[in-house]
């Protein structure tokens, strides 16, 4: 690495030197070069970098607003032109914590840099920003700062030479969580591996076979333990029963966006206007890579059977079809947000009285 | 059944007077090639190109990836069902060139996606196939062939074109020689464990215009029912890729990772107890049938101690294999499966798409939806620099600076059936 790293690093008012407590309603400020764990860190990279600036607010002041102040604070550390973005780290300090992970996701978007922060397990700004960000793990007080520091300094220098790596197909130089400290993202990313996949089949084969130790490469989750839904205790001539659906049917023109694939979002729609009897086949899109949409776009009723449900409502054997029909795509949908989607659903069908709901899928 | 595969290596193809190798040098009369795809009247031209490892050449629109390869012993047993009339494959003797591939592109398909194959840089470092030299087969269609049609012309014409150059090796030096001979139903050998292989041909949850991809001895899988195949007919041409790249392509096949191994161990460290093929389906009581009668042959007609599972492109498709791996292990066979994620978001444990805990010995093959960049081409083949190039959230073409593609789309770099040295991990 020929060029020195120009750092940018955030600290509280505390660690900012400014105050304690009575100083965390402090607004913004900038400080040419290295403050408080600073200097440590300069330290720590040597000939390799410089902390070029120091980004500083009061934890009060940031958490009063924290998209703002994210923003604010990254367009403050850009000013800077930084190769590299560092932040705390927070131990188990909460507002500070959140503060630290706010401002790190807004400077990787605004300058597409190598963002670190450190912070405890316990600290809250660790579930709220895993995903976005790397977080070094660090223990609940600031003893050991300046080893948290080395490690936050060295994944930095390590995300630098993204393209270098040869362990990962996508080539980052990145280590594995345990191996470099972090919080595990929530990610999966493709290694290579020493052997070929039909080895390592076989060999896990004939180890379980020999009763010897064995390791799966895809840990199942634990069964959720779901207990099917008790039957509908009044007649059903008196319900009122909803159509759900997460095959992806949506107007031509998927006003909510819905994707194909890794879809996040449900919408619903007024069953009279969006699928009347005397629909027209030109109008509908089905936002879902999983399957050929050919025979729901011929008739989306195959997929949302509207038209049996209102001869059932005319023959009186259901009370009510429900007016709104519940859409979205699931499709390689993470299970966190499908189980969110869900539940959402089921609180508005609630909301409204509903009694039933059918669920037609692909 | 006995199949013998004499390999054959190649080094460079080049372009010749007549189709022959001398040396390492396969050497192809283009001309006299594209005068045998164009037999099949359903194709009015065709563009044959030879492409080198190194050279700044992207191929879009790729269809299928294959091995030349040639029957000598029974001859003209070639691809039994496509090529030749049907019989059983996987017996007698097979030419093989090593090192060489033949490429198929489909430029008139209105699929929305098909895969890309870079003869350089990153792209080419990542796939087995970037690393070859490569025959590449452009067709075009006659007047009035249908768009389903021509991609069955167009597969017909890999497969033709595969045998075409495979003959080239007959008569000369065999550089390797591998034996798949396996005794009907093999018997017991001391204390060795029987596995057997239950390979998932096909899911028709992609079929396109609602029609299925043939595949198996001329004729579609959709229908199959668990049926026990000798695993040399599967390295010898009774099976080829659908009519997309989805990390199953003939080449794949021909060269089947896990069938393999098996074969390699048979008599050492196993006993290859034999395979069942059958398909996923979209119906949840076929579903059950399936795993019901795949485990009972495994169980009663394989006599298998363990089983290993393989499985299509897809999510549905995980659960169909989970099933029948789950009815394996209920009837107690020990089973390992393989799996591939398609989740990018998320972590292994989020992945899954079955929760069962006799399920506790599963390979993942990677996770297909990781997105690469790969650098400019120069030239382009199989369409032109305005080809568009499948990305879920950006419009972009074949002549792109960046191509910013998902890794299923690169040929060569997954496989569902074993030979890819690739796992997800959580990060």
């Amino acid at each position: 690495m020929g060029k020195e790293i120009r750092v940018v690093h955030y600290v509280n008012q505390f660690f900012g030197q400014q105050g304690g407590e009575d100083m965390a309603g402090m607004a913004f400020t900038v400080k040419e070069g290295p403050v408080g764990p600073g200097i440590a860190l300069e330290r720590i990279l040597g000939p390799r970098g410089k902390v070029v600036g120091t980004v500083i607010c009061g934890d009060n002041y940031f958490a009063e607003n924290v998209d703002k102040a994210a923003e604010d604070g990254a367009a403050l550390a850009a000013e800077f032109k930084p190769d590299v973005f560092i932040a705390g780290p927070a131990f188990e300090a909460g507002r500070y914590g959140i503060a630290c992970g706010a401002i790190s996701k807004s400077v990787a978007r605004r300058c597409g840099i190598p963002v670190v922060t450190g912070m405890a397990e316990e600290n809250p700004g660790v579930e709220l920003y895993k995903r976005d960000i790397y977080i070094v793990r660090t223990q609940r007080s600031a003893l050991k700062v300046a080893e948290n520091l080395r490690v936050m300094a060295e994944l930095a220098i390590k995300m630098l030479s993204r393209g270098e790596g040869t362990r990962l197909v996508a080539r980052e130089a990145i280590g594995r969580p345990s191996e470099d400290g972090y919080f595990p993202r929530g990610v999966v990313k493709n290694e290579y591996t020493e052997k070929t996949a039909a080895v390592r089949g076989v060999e896990m084969l004939l180890a379980k076979l020999a009763g010897r130790p064995f390791e799966t490469e895809l840990p199942l989750p634990a069964d959720p333990g779901l207990k099917p839904a008790p039957p509908i205790s009044k007649p059903l001539s008196r319900c009122e029963i909803a159509l759900v659906s997460d095959g992806g049917l949506v107007p031509k023109e998927n006003p909510h966006g819905m994707r194909g694939r890794g879809n996040l979002v449900w919408a619903a729609y007024e069953l009279d206007t969006f699928l009347p009897d005397d629909f027209a086949s030109g109008d509908y899109y089905v936002a879902h890579t999983g399957y050929y949409p050919v025979y729901v776009l011929e008739d989306p009723h195959r997929m949302v059977p509207a038209d049996t449900m209102r001869e059932l409502e005319r023959e009186g054997v259901i009370g009510k079809l429900h007016p709104l029909f519940y859409s979205t795509s699931g499709n390689g949908t993470v299970r966190n947000r499908c189980w969110e989607m869900g539940t959402e659903i089921a609180k508005q069908l609630q909301e409204k009285g509903v009694d039933g709901a059918i669920l037609t899928s692909t | 059944m006995r199949l013998r595969i004499d390999g054959v290596k190649v080094e460079d193809v080049r372009q010749g007077q007549k189709t022959r190798i001398e040396g390492k040098v396969l050497y192809v009369d283009t001309g006299d090639l594209e005068k045998a795809l164009l037999s099949d009247k359903r194709i009015a031209s065709v563009r044959v190109d030879i492409v080198r490892p190194g050279s700044s050449v992207r191929i879009v629109n790729v269809i299928d990836v294959l091995q030349p390869r040639c029957k000598v012993e029974p001859e003209g047993t070639d691809f039994p069902g496509w090529l030749t009339k049907l019989g059983v494959a996987g017996n007698g003797r097979t030419i093989s060139l090593e090192g060489v591939i033949v490429t198929v592109c489909n430029r008139f398909s209105h699929r929305s996606y098909s895969a890309v194959l870079d003869m350089f840089g990153w792209g080419a470092d990542l796939s087995k196939y970037g690393k070859m030299p490569n025959v590449v087969i452009d067709p075009a269609p006659a007047e009035h062939v249908s768009e389903r049609e021509f991609e069955l012309a167009a597969r017909t014409a890999g497969l033709r074109a595969a045998v075409y150059l495979g003959a080239a090796g007959s008569g000369r030096r065999r550089t390797g020689t591998e034996i798949f001979d396996l005794k009907p139903s093999p018997g017991k050998k001391g204390k060795l464990p029987r596995v057997g292989y239950c390979y998932m041909l096909y899911t028709p949850q992609h079929d396109y215009q609602g029609v299925p991809d043939p595949i198996f001895y001329g004729g579609q899988a959709t229908e199959i029912l668990p049926t026990v195949v000798q695993p040399s007919e599967i390295l010898d041409g009774a099976l080829v890729n659908q009519l997309t790249v989805r990390g199953m392509e003939t080449y794949s096949i021909q060269n089947h990772a896990v069938i393999r191994e098996l074969y390699k161990r048979h008599g050492r460290d196993l006993i290859f107890a034999g395979m069942i093929v059958y398909s996923a389906t979209m119906e949840p009581q076929r579903r059950q049938r399936n795993a019901m009668l795949a485990a009972s042959l495994a169980r009663n007609v394989l006599d298998a101690d363990g089983m290993i599972l393989t499985k299509c492109y897809g999510g549905m498709p995980h659960v169909d294999e989970a099933l029948v791996a789950e009815a394996c292990e209920n009837m107690g066979i020990k089973t390992t499966m393989f799996v591939h994620l398609v989740h990018s978001g998320s972590s292994l444990a989020e992945s899954a798409l079955a929760s069962s805990p006799k399920l506790d010995a599963i390979v993942n093959v990677g996770q297909v939806l990781e997105r690469i960049v790969l650098p400019k081409a120069e030239k382009i083949l199989g369409g032109d620099r305005g080809t568009s190039v499948y990305n879920p959230d950006i419009k972009q073409t074949a002549g792109s600076a960046a191509l910013d593609i998902e890794e299923f789309l690169l040929a060569g770099l997954h496989d569902h059936l074993g030979s890819s040295r690739v796992a997800a991990v959580d990060y």
